[in-house]
């Protein structure tokens, strides 16, 4: 469903800056707010779906690899550290962080599997620009992918 | 309990990343099932997408809009000074085109006549002030073009070249109440005056009171002396009401002038004319009616009954 939303809704908007992944925000708060395990998963899931969008310019598998890694150890970050988990700023600042790091692995592990990247400057305008599109959107979707995560885990945690 | 937990974890880990790192195996090989997955998934997205191109349109452009604000504005700015002139070279173009037209017909004209001519574009139409019909060209003595010269339009006489100077001349129009010249009736070789009366119809006076006119007759000039002012054979106009009042000492009528005075651009000076008279060479070919197709029906009448 977020899928779908980013593709047909989030990209036909030519934002500034290389504008922002809905799913890429929602998966890493999912794994913040779920086990290993399940954060694992997610990051397979999503990461599939990443790499099978039509946008997507590097080989089936990459982000699937990237979101894997990402999510389990956003999760074994986010596990028991109320802090960050009960915290809207801590974790929006998180995320983004988290999402300019992706962004960056995604460029190195893109750069080593032969994928052409753009000049230099473009690259830092895009990653400079997916942060900050992060970090205003995140505190806007927090909510609702709290109330989602908690009414898919019947559970508490919602902030 | 933790152990067990962890090393399932682990194990679900690394079985995830085998599987992803065996995708990339498999696209980076080149293995047609998932580039058809990749193709799939857009199978499936593209009505989404098309769905959400519609609805979004109105605010697609809306951010990037923002951010270009002064570079869309000055863009604009171009595009209507690109549009202003592209407009002003189409109107120039189809000037052109019309001068164009009216260049070949003077040239067909004074070509059919053997006439030596000079072109000339008319630069201006005159004040209406003076009451006086003239336009200015700008062609002059320079090109060689002198008093009293006949000035040729597409459809004939135009008018007669009044003052000349080294890059531009004025002309007396034909409708100028001041104008004058001698015509003929094609065919029936009829002499008379037409004078201008300031607008497209003109007025005929006969010579010889023993000859008559008819409405469609069509005048040619007569041509002069060393053919200034007006060289022979030229259509002037054609008839298009006779006087027949009793006591006239001479037939008039009132003629239609061929030539288009509104819409003058292109005019020719002839500066030469050849020995022999044109005669009725130059007159303008009537268009020809279309004929309506005739229906002939053939009534046989049925044999009545007798009781």
């Amino acid at each position: 469903m977020i899928f779908v939303v980013q593709e047909a809704v989030v990209n036909q908007f030519r934002l500034p800056g290389g504008g922002f992944s809905l799913l890429l925000i929602f998966t890493l708060m999912w794994a913040i707010l779920s086990s290993q395990e399940i954060a694992a998963i997610g990051g397979f899931i999503a990461g599939l779906l990443m790499d099978l969008s039509p946008s997507s310019s590097g080989p089936i598998g990459q982000w699937t690899l990237l979101m894997i890694a990402a999510c389990y150890a956003v999760s074994y970050m986010g596990s028991g550290n109320e802090s960050l988990s009960g915290n809207p700023l801590g974790l929006t600042f998180f995320i983004t962080s988290a999402v300019f790091f992706i962004e960056i692995a995604y460029l190195v592990t893109g750069a080593l599997l032969g994928v052409q990247s753009s000049s230099f400057g473009q690259i830092l305008i895009t990653l400079f620009g997916i942060s900050i599109w992060t970090l205003v959107i995140t505190p806007i979707l927090l909510p609702l992918f709290s109330r989602l995560h908690a009414f898919a885990f019947n559970t508490r945690s919602a902030i | 309990m933790r152990k067990g937990s962890e090393g399932r974890n682990r194990l679900l880990l690394i079985i995830l990343i085998v599987t992803s790192l065996f995708l990339i195996t498999l696209d980076l090989r080149g293995v047609g099932v998932l580039e058809g997955a990749r193709q799939g998934t857009q199978t499936i997205l593209s009505p989404f997408q098309r769905a959400g191109n519609v609805v979004l349109t109105p605010f697609k452009n809306f951010f990037s809009d923002i951010t270009h604000l002064g570079r869309t504005r000055n863009q604009i700015e171009k595009l209507r000074s690109d549009n202003n002139s592209l407009k002003a070279q189409l109107a120039n173009r189809k000037n052109a085109d019309a001068q164009l037209d009216q260049l070949k017909s003077i040239l067909d004209l004074a070509g059919t006549a053997g006439f030596k001519v000079i072109n000339a574009r008319v630069i201006s139409q005159g004040s209406s002030q003076s009451f006086a019909q003239i336009i200015t060209i700008d062609t002059g003595s320079n090109a060689g073009i002198k008093k009293n010269m006949t000035v040729l339009s597409e459809f004939g006489i135009a008018g007669v070249v009044k003052d000349v100077y080294p890059n531009s001349a004025l002309i007396s129009l034909a409708t100028d109440p001041s104008f004058r010249i001698g015509v003929r009736i094609a065919g029936s070789q009829q002499i008379g005056i037409l004078s201008g009366r300031g607008n497209r119809s003109a007025s005929l006076q006969l010579i010889d009171n023993l000859t008559s006119i008819k409405v469609g007759d069509i005048l040619l000039s007569r041509g002069s002396v060393a053919n200034r002012p007006f060289v022979p054979g030229v259509p002037v106009g054609y008839v298009t009401a006779v006087d027949n009042s009793a006591g006239a000492i001479a037939q008039s009528a009132i003629v239609h002038l061929y030539t288009n005075f509104s819409t003058l651009g292109v005019v020719a000076v002839v500066v030469g004319a050849p020995v022999s008279n044109p005669g009725d060479a130059l007159i303008p070919v009537k268009p020809q009616p279309t004929p309506l197709p005739t229906v002939t029906i053939y009534v046989t009448p049925s044999p009545t009954p007798t009781n």
